[in-house]
C-alpha cells in the first residue's frame, strides 16, 4: 500500500472515529481508538483534520440555502419511508428549523487548557484575613459573596468585607478579581495609595515596586490615586471622602490599563488587549520579543524548579511565545531549539543552561 | 437523548479552544504563520505514545486537544521566528479593515458552499439537520427514515469527502470559532 492509499485509509478510519466518539463511545470503544491514534502520526493527524471539518461545519452560515432535493433518490440503501419524505411529520422532531446552538460563553478562566493548581479556600471572618502565596505557588480563591481571586506566586492579600464595602489590600504580587455583583456593597481593592472600585466585573491589580498597575477584562472600574488603604478595624464607606483627598478619579473600562507610579499621578489610560495582559492569571506566560533572560526570570516566580541561564548573550536572545507557566520543561525544550545549548540538572532539581562548547 | 448533542458539542468544543487563545495573539503580532497539523501531530503522537494507556482512555479526545495545544503553543515560537506563512485565509483574522475581513470571511463561507456541493443530496441532507438544526442521530435518522446506524455512515463519508475536499490550506489554518 502506498502512501496515499494510507492516507487515504487512515481519513476514513479518522472519520469513522470522529462519528463514534460524537456519540458516547464505550469504555472499549475508546480503549481501540487510543491504540489506533498511538499507530501513526498520520492517525492523530488525519483526527486532528476532522476537527478542523467540523469546525468549518460550524462556523458555516448558509445552511438555509443548501439545496438536498433529491436526497430520498441517493442510492445510498436509505428507504424514505412516505412520512418522511417532504414535510416532516415525526413527532420527535421540530418542523421548523430550531435556532443554531449558541456557542458558549466561555469566561476567560475557563476558555484556556490548564494546569492551574486550584486551592480553594473558604473563608468564614473576614477580619483582614490574610491570603499569601509563595514561589511557585498559584491559587484560586472563592469569597463569600462568589467573588474569585486568582492569585499570582509570591503575593499578599488582606480581605475585609464589611457591611457596606468588600474591602481587599493588596501588599505585594498580583492578582486578578473576578468581582460578583452585589451593588450596594462595592468592591474595593487598594493597593499602596491607589483604591480600585468596582460593581460586578473582572479586573486585575499588580504591584511592582512603588507602582500599581490596573487592567480591566470586562466592565467598568474607578481608579482613585491618592487614597490611603484602609487599617485593621475601619469600614469607612468609599463615598466618604479619603482622607488627603483623592482628587483623581479614572474610569476604566473593559481592555484598559493604567499604571499609578510612585508619585500617586497616574499614566496616560492605554488600551490594550487583555486576554493577553492577563493571561498571568490564567497560568500563562506570553513573551513578545522579550529578553531570554527577562522572561526566564518571570518563569522562575511560578516554579519550584529555577531555569539559570549561565550566558549573558543567550540572556539577551528575544523570544515570543506562550507558555504554560507550570511546564519549565516545555520551556527549556523551546531553548534548546532556539540556540545550541548544554542543559544539565543541579542537585537540587534546577536546571542550568551554558552555552554548548 | 441529548448526550449525543453535548458529546458533539463538547468534542467541538475541547477542539476550538486550542487555538484561540494562541491565535489571538498571533494575530495581534502579526505573526500569520498557520501551525502545521503535520508537524504538530507527529509531536502529539510521541507523547501519546508516552502517556498512561488507561488515562487516554479515560478522555481521549480531551487529551488529545490538550496536548495538540501545548505543542501548537510550543510551534508559535519556531513559526515566529520563521518567515510569516501568507495563508490567504487568516486574512479575515488578522486585518483590522472591516471591508478585508468581511471580504476574507464571504471566500471562507464561498469555499465551504463550494466543497458542500460536491457531496451526495443525502449527505448535505443529514449535515444540515446537525449542524442547521441541531438533531441528534438518533432524530436525524427518524427524519429521514432511516436507522442510527445509516446516519452515521452517512456522516462518516461526509467527512471524509470534506477532508479530502475542503482546500488544504483552509483546513490547516482556519481557526474552530471566530471570536
Amino acid at each position: 500500500m502506498n502512501v496515499s492509499d494510507r492516507r487515504g485509509r487512515s481519513q476514513q478510519e479518522a472519520a469513522e472515529w470522529w462519528v463514534i466518539l460524537q456519540g458516547d463511545a464505550s469504555r472499549e470503544e475508546r480503549a481501540e481508538y487510543v491504540d489506533w491514534l498511538r499507530e501513526s502520526p498520520v492517525h492523530v493527524a488525519e483526527m486532528l483534520y476532522m476537527a478542523r471539518v467540523h469546525g468549518t461545519l460550524d462556523q458555516f452560515e448558509r445552511w438555509a440555502q443548501q439545496p438536498t432535493d433529491g436526497a430520498d433518490r441517493d442510492g445510498d440503501g436509505v428507504l424514505s419511508l412516505p412520512m418522511a419524505s417532504g414535510s416532516a411529520r415525526t413527532p420527535v422532531s421540530s418542523v421548523r428549523p430550531a435556532p443554531r446552538h449558541a456557542k458558549l460563553a466561555w469566561p476567560m478562566a475557563a476558555m484556556l487548557l490548564l494546569l492551574i493548581a486550584l486551592g480553594a479556600l473558604f473563608f468564614r471572618s473576614f477580619d483582614g484575613e490574610v491570603i499569601q502565596t509563595e514561589r511557585g505557588e498559584r491559587r484560586e480563591v472563592s469569597l463569600p459573596d462568589g467573588s474569585v481571586v486568582q492569585v499570582d506566586p509570591e503575593t499578599r492579600l488582606r480581605v475585609k468585607y464589611g457591611e457596606s464595602v468588600r474591602q481587599i489590600a493588596l501588599e505585594n504580587g498580583r492578582a486578578l478579581f473576578r468581582v460578583a455583583k452585589s451593588p450596594h456593597r462595592p468592591f474595593r481593592v487598594q493597593s499602596d495609595n491607589t483604591a480600585v472600585q468596582a460593581v460586578g466585573t473582572q479586573f486585575a491589580v499588580e504591584r511592582e515596586g512603588q507602582s500599581v498597575r490596573v487592567t480591566v477584562a470586562e466592565g467598568e472600574v474607578a481608579v482613585l490615586p491618592g487614597s490611603p488603604t484602609f487599617r485593621a478595624g475601619e469600614t469607612k464607606h468609599p463615598s466618604q471622602p479619603a482622607s488627603g483627598g483623592a482628587a483623581q478619579r479614572i474610569t476604566l473600562i473593559e481592555d484598559q490599563q493604567v499604571v499609578i507610579p510612585a508619585s500617586g499621578s497616574a499614566g496616560p489610560v492605554r488600551n490594550i488587549d487583555s486576554a493577553q495582559a492577563l493571561a498571568w492569571a490564567e497560568g500563562k506566560l506570553i513573551f513578545a520579543n522579550e529578553p531570554l533572560g527577562a522572561a526566564v526570570k518571570q518563569f522562575n516566580r511560578y516554579n519550584q524548579i529555577q531555569i539559570r541561564i549561565n550566558d549573558t548573550g543567550l540572556a539577551s536572545r528575544p523570544i515570543s511565545g506562550v507558555f504554560n507557566a507550570d511546564d519549565p520543561q516545555s520551556f527549556v525544550a523551546l531553548i534548546e531549539a532556539m540556540a545550541p545549548v548544554r542543559v544539565t540538572r543541579a542537585a537540587s532539581a534546577d536546571i542550568e543552561i551554558d552555552k554548548a562548547r | 437523548m441529548t448526550n449525543d448533542r453535548e458529546a458533539r458539542h463538547r468534542l467541538a468544543d475541547w477542539f476550538s479552544q486550542w487555538r484561540t487563545p494562541l491565535r489571538k495573539f498571533l494575530a495581534r503580532n502579526g505573526a500569520v504563520r498557520t501551525s502545521d497539523v503535520d508537524d504538530v501531530a507527529q509531536e502529539v503522537f510521541l507523547r501519546l505514545l508516552r502517556y498512561d494507556r488507561a488515562e487516554l482512555i479515560e478522555h481521549p479526545q480531551a487529551y488529545l486537544s490538550k496536548m495538540a495545544a501545548n505543542v501548537a503553543a510550543e510551534w508559535a515560537i519556531r513559526a515566529r521566528n520563521a518567515r510569516p506563512h501568507a495563508s490567504k485565509w487568516l486574512v479575515g483574522l488578522t486585518s483590522r479593515d472591516h471591508a478585508e475581513e468581511s471580504a476574507a470571511h464571504a471566500e471562507v463561507q464561498d469555499e465551504i458552499e463550494r466543497a458542500l456541493l460536491t457531496l451526495t443530496p443525502r449527505e448535505r441532507e443529514v449535515l444540515k439537520l446537525q449542524f442547521f438544526e441541531d438533531l441528534s442521530r438518533a432524530q436525524i435518522a427518524a427524519r429521514i427514515g432511516a436507522t442510527e446506524r445509516m446516519v452515521k455512515r452517512i456522516l462518516a463519508s461526509s467527512y471524509r469527502k470534506l477532508r479530502q475536499r475542503l482546500d488544504a490550506e483552509l483546513l490547516r489554518g482556519i481557526p474552530d470559532e471566530r471570536e
